[in-house]
Formats: C-alpha cells, sequence, structure tokens
C-alpha cells in the first residue's frame, strides 16, 4: 500500500479513521503516520470529524459522578493560599489602637506576647471564611480560614465561648456554621488562668487557637494558626496542630493537662 | 480591607477550580479514585511549585492534565503499578457523598467505566481528553506532546474498542 501524499486517502477512509469504524489495522497505521508527516493532511482530515458520537456521551456520563463528587479537602488545601487574612486584619485592628505586635511566625500563626494589656480589649471573633468585620471580602479566603478579628465589642461567636466555657478535652462540638470545634487541652498557665488550646475544622480548612481566661470570663486569644494540611483520622492532642499554637502551648503552660473530672472542676471556677 | 487579587491568588482560584476535571482525567488514566487522588494530590503539588513555569495566555487546564499524566506515567514506571480497575462501587459511594442516593440502575454507565478501564493506557489519555475533556485533537496532541495523527488513531482503535466491549456486553458487567 502506498501512503505518500494526502491524496492517496479518501475522504470517507479518513472519516471512518476518525469514527473508529476502520477495520484495516494497517491502513489505520498508514493514515496515522501520514497525517503525522503532513499538515495540510492532518488539516483535511480534521475538518472530516464528525460531531459528537454516542460514545463520547456515554463516556461523559459514565465518568460525571467523578465531576461532581466533593473534592476531598486536602486536595484543595495544597493550592489554597497561605492564609494571611487574620494577620492583616489584626494588624491594621492594632495599628488602628496602637497596640503591641504580636511575633509573627513563619507558619501563618501568630501569638502574643504573654499578657500584654492590649489582649484586655481584644476579644476572641472567630468568623469562617466570609467578610470581616470591617465589610470588607478575604482576598483569597476560599481556604474557610479561621479568622479572628479584633473589634470594639464582645462579638465571641456564642459557640466557641461555650465550647470554652464547658465542653470537655476531646469532644466534638458543633459549632453550626463555624464548622466542628475540639478542645485538645486544657491547662493553667504560670498567673492562675486557665488556658485551652482548641482547633476549628470547618469546610476547608483546620486552625487551631490558644485562649486564656480573662479577668472579665471571656477568653482571650492568645494565639492562632491554620494547619498545612487538613487533620488526619488519628488526632493526638495538638500533635499536629498549628506550629505557632504548639509553641505558645509550650512557653505558657504551668500545670499538668486537666482532664476528666479535674477538668470539668476547673472550668466551673475559671 | 480587600485584598487585590493578584495573579498567584487568580491561579491558585483556576487550579482550584479545575481539581474535578483534574480528578476525573486522573480516574480515567489511574483506574481508581484512590490512585486518582494520589495522582492529583502529587500534581497539584507539583503545579504549585512550578507555578512560574505556567505562562499565563496559555491553557491552564492543559498544563494541569500534562503534570498530571506525567504523574502518573512516572509512578507506574517507579512502582510497577497496575492496579486493578475495581472502583466501580466505590465511585458510587463518592456520587452519593452528597446525600442523594446516585442510582445507576441501567448498568450501562458502570458498563462504560468498565469499558474504558480496560483500554490500554495510551488510549485512555486521549479518550479522558478527547471524549471527557472536549479538547480538540490539536489540544490534545499539545497537552500529551503526541502528534495529531497519533491522537487521532489512538482515539480511533479507543472508539472502535468501547464499540466492540459495549455491543458484545449486552447484560454483562
Amino acid at each position: 500500500m502506498t501512503t505518500t501524499g494526502s491524496h492517496v486517502f479518501t475522504d470517507a477512509q479518513l472519516a471512518a479513521f476518525l469514527a473508529g469504524t476502520l477495520e484495516d489495522e494497517a491502513l489505520l497505521d498508514a493514515i496515522e503516520a501520514a497525517i503525522n508527516a503532513d499538515p495540510a493532511l492532518a488539516e483535511r482530515t480534521m475538518a472530516l470529524a464528525a460531531g459528537e458520537d454516542h460514545t463520547a456521551h456515554a463516556v461523559r456520563d459514565a465518568f460525571a459522578p467523578v465531576l461532581s463528587a466533593p473534592v476531598p479537602e486536602h486536595l484543595t488545601q495544597i493550592v489554597a493560599a497561605p492564609e494571611r487574612a487574620e494577620v492583616v486584619d489584626l494588624a491594621a485592628a492594632r495599628s488602628a489602637r496602637n497596640l503591641p505586635k504580636p511575633a509573627n511566625d513563619t507558619a501563618g500563626g501568630w501569638r502574643w506576647p504573654q499578657f500584654g494589656a492590649m489582649a484586655a480589649s481584644l476579644l476572641l471573633g472567630v468568623m469562617i471564611g466570609g467578610p470581616l468585620l470591617t465589610g470588607g471580602t478575604v482576598g483569597g479566603g476560599k481556604g474557610g480560614a479561621l479568622v479572628l478579628a479584633a473589634v470594639e465589642g464582645p462579638v465571641t461567636p456564642p459557640a466557641v465561648a461555650a465550647m470554652l466555657d464547658t465542653a470537655p478535652s476531646g469532644q466534638s462540638v458543633d459549632l453550626a456554621s463555624l464548622g466542628t470545634g475540639e478542645v485538645v487541652l486544657t491547662f493553667r498557665n504560670a498567673d492562675g488562668a486557665l488556658c485551652r488550646q482548641f482547633m476549628v475544622e470547618a469546610g476547608r480548612g483546620t486552625s487551631d487557637a490558644l485562649a486564656c481566661a480573662g479577668a472579665d470570663g471571656g477568653w482571650q486569644l492568645e494565639a492562632f494558626g491554620r494547619r498545612a494540611a487538613s487533620a488526619g483520622e488519628m488526632k493526638l492532642a495538638g500533635g499536629d496542630a498549628a506550629i505557632s499554637v504548639v509553641a505558645a502551648v509550650d512557653d505558657m503552660i504551668a500545670s499538668d493537662a486537666l482532664i476528666g473530672a479535674a477538668e470539668a472542676a476547673q472550668l466551673k471556677r475559671k | 480591607m480587600t485584598r487585590p487579587m493578584n495573579t498567584d491568588d487568580t491561579t491558585r482560584q483556576a487550579l482550584i477550580a479545575l481539581i474535578p476535571r483534574l480528578r476525573r482525567f486522573a480516574r480515567v488514566l489511574t483506574g481508581t479514585i484512590a490512585d486518582a487522588d494520589d495522582v492529583v494530590q502529587a500534581s497539584l503539588e507539583k503545579a504549585m511549585l512550578n507555578l512560574d513555569q505556567w505562562q499565563p495566555g496559555t491553557r491552564l487546564d492543559s498544563w494541569l492534565f500534562r503534570i498530571a499524566r506525567n504523574t502518573w506515567v512516572d509512578d507506574r514506571r517507579r512502582a510497577h503499578n497496575s492496579k486493578g480497575h475495581d472502583d466501580i462501587g466505590e465511585m458510587i459511594d463518592l456520587a452519593g457523598d452528597d446525600g442523594v442516593a446516585v442510582v445507576e440502575a441501567s448498568n450501562e454507565v458502570q458498563m462504560v467505566r468498565a469499558a474504558v478501564d480496560r483500554l490500554p493506557a495510551d488510549q485512555r489519555d486521549v479518550v479522558a481528553l478527547v471524549m471527557l475533556e472536549e479538547f480538540s485533537y490539536r489540544e490534545a496532541a499539545d497537552a500529551l506532546g503526541l502528534p495529531i495523527g497519533t491522537v487521532m488513531s489512538r482515539l480511533s482503535r479507543a472508539k472502535a474498542a468501547l464499540a466492540k466491549l459495549l455491543t458484545a456486553q449486552g447484560g454483562i458487567q
């Protein structure tokens, strides 16, 4: 069989080649080679392409479930921008009020220097994703970040405050629209204040935070950080928590971890 | 307080939007959702590391699919990886995640997947891009780094094989 030049193939052969109805394997190979060698033949062949065929349609239907399946969070997390919105906003809030700066770490978290006076007016506000309290939107905030905002009034989400007030360590708490929370560690710091490390798993990200009971009975945030990856099935107590939070706990912890009845008792007289 | 979106953010969002399609592509390549997600994960990590190598103005999806395909090819070479294609039940579970029971009443859907899974690897690449992604022959050729005639012939063979499997199978599987 000769395969030189595009003229040796008929339109019918080329159309059959495209349609998958060419039975002659040698002819199929010959057409492939000729098209690869001859852009004009490639053009001619493409012009013969029929529209959508039944097979393509069936194949698309068959794999449609993958397209509509929820994307596992750990995959989205790879691409999500390291969430800095909370740092940006806190910085703005601080500068507006002349507050000292917390030490930022490179992991996208932060922690306050020990008990600065600024903590008093800085209440824990937790928002997931959504607009910040200033009304702006979080640039690139699709990561569903745990966003902490400094505000004038007490806006501690009741669900988070309630969890910190009463939930025992290790118990998952439904935080409604905020996601799922869990206190992972309870202890007293050197000043005797009750502190609780907790995490919040939102739809697309897990954040860790450390809050200590303030004199006003509320909870003040001491450290915050986002996890690089989502929490796995197996959770050690804060073992894979954000570095900034782990470091803050290490610095501040001045008692054994409080668990069980002891924890419940301490919570009552926080 | 609104931060202007920079190019990087835009690209990240585009990548996130592509993940479902990337999963489908990888699923066709690998035959199982578990392997597909491994490939997707590795591909996204590579894409993030090499984001500067993607040229704005060119197709991000092609670039990503190419990374995924190379990742899978490398994987197979390294691990002599040829796991079976047996995740049909798994796929149904997946589809049911939203709480809506996905009734795969017609086992046509399952049959088609099984037929695609039985194709040789080099045909599955082309099927994934041309049939599922609706790439043109030229776009598929560019994404796969193949001559266009080869893309056409692989698709031709795939179509023939699928037609044969689907008609021959009738009620089987």
